[in-house]
C-alpha cells in the first residue's frame, strides 16, 4: 500500500494487468491481526447484554434455528448495532486519514468550516422543533452541515477564497451556531433536550438494520472512491511540488479528497451524531502500527472499526450506566491523542 | 480554535509618533463608548424606570421598589459585565500572544472544560444547586486544569506553546467527556448545567463579585508586566532570548495571569467563549502587533461588546430576556466577518 | 443491548401541550368470554385502547414494567411495577415513603431504557408515556417483549390515571382516590366561594433551567387544578397561544405584581420556598411588594400533578394556605 522508497523492508508486489500494487508485509500482518481483533470483539459484543444468553443460544439465533424474542435480541437488536459500529468506525477512520494526509496536519478537522455545529443545529431543530423521525433527523443534520459549510465558503469568498479568511469566517459562524444550539437546548423540554444532547454526543442507541443498510451503502461508495484515490494521496504527502512532478493536479485532487473526507464524516454524523476523535486517532495509531511514514487507508479503516466497536462495548457494558459511545471516544480518544502528541513532541524537543 | 496556525513573526516595526497618536485617539473613543454603554446598561431594562429614579437610586437611595431594581439588578449586572468583559478580553490577548496564534481563545487550554467539569461535579455528585457556590467550583476547576496543562505540557526545556495547546486539548476533551457523562446520566444535573452553560451576568450580587476582584487585579498587573517580553517573543524564542527575555518566567507568569482572568470570568458568568477570541484579534488589526496596545484596547472593547450584548438581550424579547452568552456571538460574529472581508490581505 | 433515550417527567414536560387528550377509551373487550371459557386466571385477557390502538393485555397483569411518566402514577394507585425508569432525585424526594420504597424495590431501567433489561424482567404488561417520536423508535421491540400500552405526552393527567387504572388493574384504588378528590374540590369550592369570586390570584414559578434572575408566571402544573377544578382566578394565556410559563421574566418585572391580590409560589411541604424559587424570595423587590408585606403571598406544596394521590396532597396544602389569608378589606 505504500509506494515510498523502502530500505530493506519486505514488500509484496501484486501485478494485475497494468496495475502494480506494492504491499508491505508488515501492513498485511497488522491488518490480519486487526481483522481477528475485530472478529473477537464482535463476538463478545453479540454475547453480552442484560438479557443473559449462552453461546449456544446466540449461535442458533444467528443460524436461524431459534425464533421469537431470543432471535430478535441477537439478530435485530445486537447485530445491527455491531454492524453500525464497524461500518461507521471504518468510515471515520478513512475520513480522518484522507483529511490528515491531504492537509498534512494531524489535527485537521472538517469542523473548521462549521460543518459540525451546522449539522448539530439541523439535528436540534428536527428533534426539538419538528419532533421528527429518524430520517428527518438524518436529513436535518445533512442539510444543516452542508448549508453551514456553503455559507462559510460564500461569506469567505471575495475574489477567491483565502485560507485565513475561511478560518475566521468559519469560527464566527460556528460561534453563532453554537450559541443558537445552546439556546435551543436551554429552552427545550428537559427530556427532549437530553435526547438531543445524546445525539450531539454521538450514539448508536436503537440503531436498526434499515439505518445500517442506508448508511453502509453511502459509505461503501465513498470508501471505494477513497481506495481509488490512495495513489494520488500518497503523492500529495510527498509535497505539492513532488506531486505536481508526478503529473498530479494538486489543487483539484486536494479539493476532491477533502470533499470525500467531509462526505464520509457527514454520513456518519447524520446517521448517529458526531462520534468524536476516531477520525483523528485511527490514522495515527495505524501509522504507528504499520511503522509507515505516511497515512495508510486500510489500517485506518480497520482501527476505526475496532475503536468504535470497542468504545461502544465499553459504553454499554462497562460504564456504570449506559452512555452514548461518543462520550467514551472523547475521553479515551482525546486522552490518547493528547498523550501521543505530547510524547512525540517531547521526543523531538 | 481547532487550527494550530502559527503566526508568522511580524516585525512590530518602529512605533511612529503619528501611529501612536492615532492609537491614542482610538483608545479615547473606545473609552467614551464604554462609558456610554455603562450608563445605558443602568438606564435600560425590562421595565421602564425614569432617569431621575435611576439617579436617586444610585445617589440618594430610599426603599422605593423601583430603586431596588436599579441597585439590586441593573447595577450588579453592569459591574459584572464590566469586570468579566475586561478579564475575558485580556485573557484572550494573553493566549493569542502566548501561543502565537491570532485565533486562539482561552478555551484552547481546556480551562473552560475544567470549569464546566467542576461545576458538573458540584451539581451531580455533591447536590449543590446555587450559582453562588458554582463560582468557587468553576474557579477551582480552572486552577486544577492549569496545573495539569503545565505539568503535561512542560519539557525539560520549559513550556512550548504547541505542547501547552496539545495538553489543553487532551485535558479538555477528557474532562469534557466526563462532564457530559455526568450530565447525560443525571437529569437534575443536565437541567442545571444547560442554564449555567449559556453564560450570564444576571443574579450575581455585588458581594459575590468583590471576592474575585483581587484575582482580576493580580491578573491584570501580571498581564501588563509580561506584555513587553511577549512582544519580543512574538519574533521567536531565539530573538526574545537574545534580547534578554526570560522565556520560562514570562510564560509561567502569563499562564498565571490567564488562569486568574479567565477562571475568574468563568466563575462569575459561566462560559462566554467568543469575546476572548474576537476582541484581541480585532484589536490586533487596529493597532498592529504591540501587546500593550492590544491589552489596552481589549480592556475597553471587550466589556463594550459584553455590555452591548447584555443590553440587546434585554430589549429584543421584551419583557423576556436572552442570556448575554447567547447574544455575544450574534453581535460579534457579523462584525468579525465584515472586518475580515474588508481586510485586503490576512497580514497576520 | 439496545437502549433508547427516555423522557422523564418535568414541569414543562407534563405541560408540553395541554390541548385535549388524544385518546383513551379503555374498554373491557374480551374478558368475559375468555374468562368463562378457561377459568385460568393467567390466560384471561382483555382489550384496552390507548394512543397505540387496541391492545390485548392480561386480565390481571402480574409483572408490569412502567416506562416514562407512567411509573409514579401507577405506584400512586398502589401498583407494584417490577421495572421502572429513571426518576430524578428531586422528584423521588417528594414521594411518600411507602411509594418510594416500592419504586426502589423495582428494577431501575435507567434514564435510557435498556430494552434487554426489560426483556430479562419477563413482564406481562408494559405501560409507556414518552414523546411519540421516542415511542416509535422502540415500539416494535417493546411489543416483542410483552403487550404494550402507550399514551402520548399530550394525555391529560386524569385520562392517564383512568387508562393506567384500567390497564394496570388498579381501578379500585383509583376509584377511592377520585372520590376523595371530588369531595375535596367540592368542599373547597364551598369554603372559599367568596375568594373564588373576588380575588385575583397569580402563581409564580421558576424552573431549574430558568435563566438566572428570571421567574415565570406559572400557568402550568399544579396551578391548573386550582384554576380549572377549584375555580380560583389565575391569569391564563389566550387560547392557541403558548402558556405564560414559557416566557421567562426578569426579576425587575416583580414590581408589576401589585395588580394581583394574592401570589402563590412553589414551596416545600413545610411552606418554605423551594430551592429553585428561593432567589425570587430573597430579592428586596419581593420583600417590598405590598402583597408580600400584607401576608398574601402563599407558598404551596406541589408534589406532582400527574396522579390523584399527589394532587390530593397539593389540594391539602392549598387549602391550608388559603385559610391563612387575611380577611379582605
Amino acid at each position: 500500500m505504500s509506494t515510498r522508497v523502502d530500505f530493506g523492508r519486505r514488500v509484496m508486489v501484486l501485478r494485475r494487468r497494468n496495475v502494480a500494487v506494492r504491499v508491505e508485509w508488515r501492513s498485511v500482518v497488522v491488518c490480519a491481526v486487526l481483522v481477528l481483533a475485530i472478529a473477537g470483539t464482535a463476538v463478545l459484543a453479540l454475547m453480552t447484554g442484560s438479557f443473559q444468553l449462552g453461546p449456544g443460544q446466540v449461535i442458533s439465533a444467528l443460524t436461524g434455528e431459534t425464533t421469537g424474542l431470543v432471535r430478535d435480541i441477537v439478530v435485530e437488536w445486537r447485530l445491527p448495532r455491531v454492524a453500525a459500529a464497524l461500518v461507521f468506525g471504518a468510515a471515520l477512520g478513512v475520513s480522518g486519514a484522507v483529511f490528515q494526509s491531504t492537509l498534512r496536519n494531524p489535527l485537521a478537522d472538517p469542523g473548521v468550516i462549521g460543518f459540525s455545529q451546522g449539522s448539530y443545529t439541523g439535528a436540534l431543530i428536527v428533534i426539538l422543533v419538528v419532533n421528527g423521525t429518524y430520517w428527518q433527523l438524518v436529513g436535518g443534520a445533512l442539510i444543516g452541515g452542508v448549508a453551514t459549510a456553503l455559507a462559510v465558503y460564500l461569506l469567505a469568498y471575495r475574489r477567491g477564497v483565502q485560507g485565513f479568511r475561511l478560518i475566521v469566517v468559519g469560527i464566527a459562524i460556528s460561534a453563532m451556531l453554537a450559541s443558537a444550539n445552546t439556546w435551543l437546548i436551554l429552552k427545550a423540554d428537559l427530556d427532549q433536550a437530553m435526547a438531543a444532547a445524546t445525539w450531539g454526543a454521538g450514539s448508536l442507541n436503537g440503531v436498526s438494520w434499515g439505518q445500517v443498510a442506508f448508511g453502509g451503502a453511502c459509505i461503501a461508495v465513498l470508501l471505494l472512491l477513497a481506495a481509488l484515490s490512495s495513489r494520488p494521496m500518497r503523492q500529495l504527502e510527498l509535497g505539492d511540488d513532488a506531486a505536481a512532478a508526478h503529473g498530479i493536479r494538486v489543487s483539484a485532487v486536494r479539493l476532491g479528497l477533502m470533499v470525500l473526507g467531509v462526505a464520509l464524516m457527514a454520513t456518519v454524523t447524520a446517521a448517529s451524531g458526531p462520534i468524536a476523535f476516531i477520525s483523528l486517532v485511527a490514522p495515527q495509531i495505524g501509522r504507528r502500527l504499520t511503522r509507515s511514514a505516511g497515512i495508510t487507508l486500510a489500517p485506518a479503516a480497520l482501527i476505526g472499526a475496532l475503536l468504535c466497536l470497542a468504545a461502544d462495548y465499553l459504553a454499554q457494558h462497562v460504564a456504570p450506566t449506559p452512555l452514548p459511545v461518543g462520550i467514551v471516544t472523547v475521553i479515551l480518544g482525546g486522552g490518547y491523542l493528547g498523550w501521543l502528541l505530547i510524547t512525540e513532541a517531547r521526543r523531538r524537543l | 480554535m481547532t487550527a494550530l496556525t502559527l503566526r508568522r513573526p511580524v516585525d512590530p516595526g518602529a512605533v511612529t509618533v503619528s501611529g501612536s497618536r492615532r492609537r491614542l485617539i482610538g483608545l479615547l473613543l473606545a473609552l467614551v463608548l464604554l462609558l456610554v454603554l455603562l450608563v445605558a446598561s443602568v438606564l435600560i431594562g425590562s421595565t421602564s424606570i425614569s432617569p431621575a429614579v435611576v439617579w436617586k437610586a444610585l445617589f440618594d437611595p430610599t426603599a422605593d421598589i423601583d430603586q431596588f431594581a436599579i441597585r439590586d439588578f441593573r447595577l450588579p449586572r453592569t459591574v459584572a459585565g464590566l469586570v468579566v468583559g475586561i478579564a475575558l478580553g485580556v485573557a484572550g490577548a494573553l493566549i493569542q500572544a502566548l501561543t502565537r496564534n491570532p485565533l486562539a481563545d482561552p478555551g484552547i487550554l481546556g480551562l473552560n472544560a475544567g470549569a464546566s467539569f467542576a461545576v458538573s461535579v458540584a451539581i451531580a455528585l455533591l447536590g449543590i444547586r446555587d450559582i453562588q457556590s458554582y463560582m468557587w467550583f468553576a474557579f477551582g476547576g480552572t486552577l486544577i486544569v492549569t496545573l495539569m496543562v503545565l505539568a503535561l505540557g512542560s519539557t525539560r526545556r520549559g513550556q512550548s506553546p504547541v505542547m501547552m495547546v496539545l495538553a489543553g486539548l487532551c485535558v479538555g476533551s477528557v474532562l469534557g467527556g466526563a462532564g457530559s457523562a455526568l450530565e447525560l446520566t443525571n437529569p437534575d444535573a443536565f437541567d442545571a448545567m444547560r442554564s449555567w452553560n449559556a453564560g450570564s451576568v444576571v443574579s450575581r450580587p455585588l458581594e459575590l463579585i468583590w471576592p474575585i476582584l483581587p484575582f482580576f487585579a493580580i491578573g491584570l498587573v501580571l498581564a501588563f508586566l509580561v506584555s513587553g517580553p511577549l512582544n519580543a517573543m512574538a519574533l521567536g524564542d531565539e530573538v526574545a532570548a537574545a534580547q534578554g527575555v526570560q522565556l520560562v518566567r514570562t510564560r509561567i507568569l502569563a499562564i498565571i495571569a490567564l488562569t486568574l482572568l479567565s477562571g475568574g470570568a468563568t466563575a462569575i458568568a459561566g462560559p462566554i467563549s467568543f469575546i476572548g477570541l474576537m476582541v484581541p484579534h480585532v484589536a490586533r488589526w487596529i493597532v498592529g502587533p504591540h501587546q500593550r496596545w492590544i491589552f489596552a484596547y481589549s480592556v475597553l472593547l471587550a466589556p463594550s461588546l459584553l455590555l452591548v450584548s447584555d443590553i440587546l438581550g434585554r430589549v429584543v424579547m421584551r419583557p423576556g430576556e436572552l442570556p448575554v452568552g447567547i447574544v455575544t456571538a450574534f453581535v460579534g460574529a457579523p462584525v468579525l466577518i465584515a472586518l475580515v472581508r474588508q481586510k485586503k490581505a490576512s497580514g497576520l | 443491548m439496545t437502549t433508547t433515550p427516555l423522557k422523564r417527567r418535568g414541569a414543562a414536560a407534563a405541560a408540553a401541550v395541554l390541548s385535549l387528550a388524544l385518546v383513551l377509551t379503555a374498554c373491557g373487550g374480551g374478558d368475559d368470554k375468555s374468562g368463562a371459557a378457561t377459568g385460568d386466571k393467567a390466560a384471561e385477557t382483555r382489550t384496552v385502547t390507548a394512543a397505540n390502538g387496541a391492545v390485548t393485555i392480561p386480565a390481571a397483569p402480574q409483572r408490569v414494567v412502567t416506562i416514562g411518566n407512567t411509573d409514579l402514577p401507577f405506584i400512586d394507585m398502589g401498583g407494584k411495577p417490577v421495572g421502572v425508569t429513571g426518576v430524578p432525585d428531586s422528584d423521588l424526594a417528594l414521594l411518600p415513603p411507602e411509594q418510594r420504597a416500592t419504586w426502589e424495590k423495582a428494577e431501575n431501567l435507567g434514564d435510557e431504557v435498556d430494552l434487554e433489561k426489560v426483556a430479562a424482567l419477563k413482564p406481562d404488561l408494559i405501560l409507556v408515556q414518552i414523546p411519540d417520536a421516542e415511542f416509535k423508535k422502540m415500539e416494535k421491540q417493546l411489543t416483542t417483549i410483552a403487550p404494550t400500552v402507550f399514551w402520548g405526552l399530550d394525555t391529560e393527567w386524569k385520562a392517564l390515571a383512568e387508562g393506567l387504572g384500567e390497564a394496570g388493574n388498579v381501578k379500585d384504588a383509583l376509584g377511592k382516590q377520585k372520590a376523595e378528590f371530588e369531595g375535596d374540590v367540592a368542599k373547597m369550592k364551598q369554603t372559599y366561594a367568596d375568594v373564588i369570586k373576588n380575588t385575583k390570584f397569580v402563581n409564580l414559578d421558576r424552573y431549574s433551567n430558568s435563566d438566572p434572575g428570571t421567574y415565570v408566571i406559572g400557568d402550568i402544573g399544579c396551578v391548573e387544578i386550582a384554576q380549572d377544578d377549584v375555580g380560583l382566578n389565575f391569569p391564563k394565556a389566550p387560547a392557541g397561544k403558548d402558556p405564560l410559563a414559557y416566557e421567562s421574566l426578569p426579576f425587575e418585572q416583580l414590581s408589576k405584581l401589585s395588580q394581583y391580590d394574592v401570589i402563590t409560589y412553589p414551596a416545600d411541604d413545610k411552606g418554605q420556598a423551594t430551592q429553585v424559587f428561593a432567589p425570587v424570595v430573597a430579592t428586596n423587590t419581593w420583600k417590598a411588594l405590598p402583597t408580600v408585606t400584607s401576608g398574601r403571598a402563599l407558598g404551596v406544596f406541589c408534589p406532582g400533578n400527574n396522579s390523584y394521590g399527589a394532587v390530593l396532597r397539593y389540594l391539602d396544602s392549598l387549602d391550608k394556605a388559603l385559610a391563612t389569608l387575611p380577611a379582605k378589606k
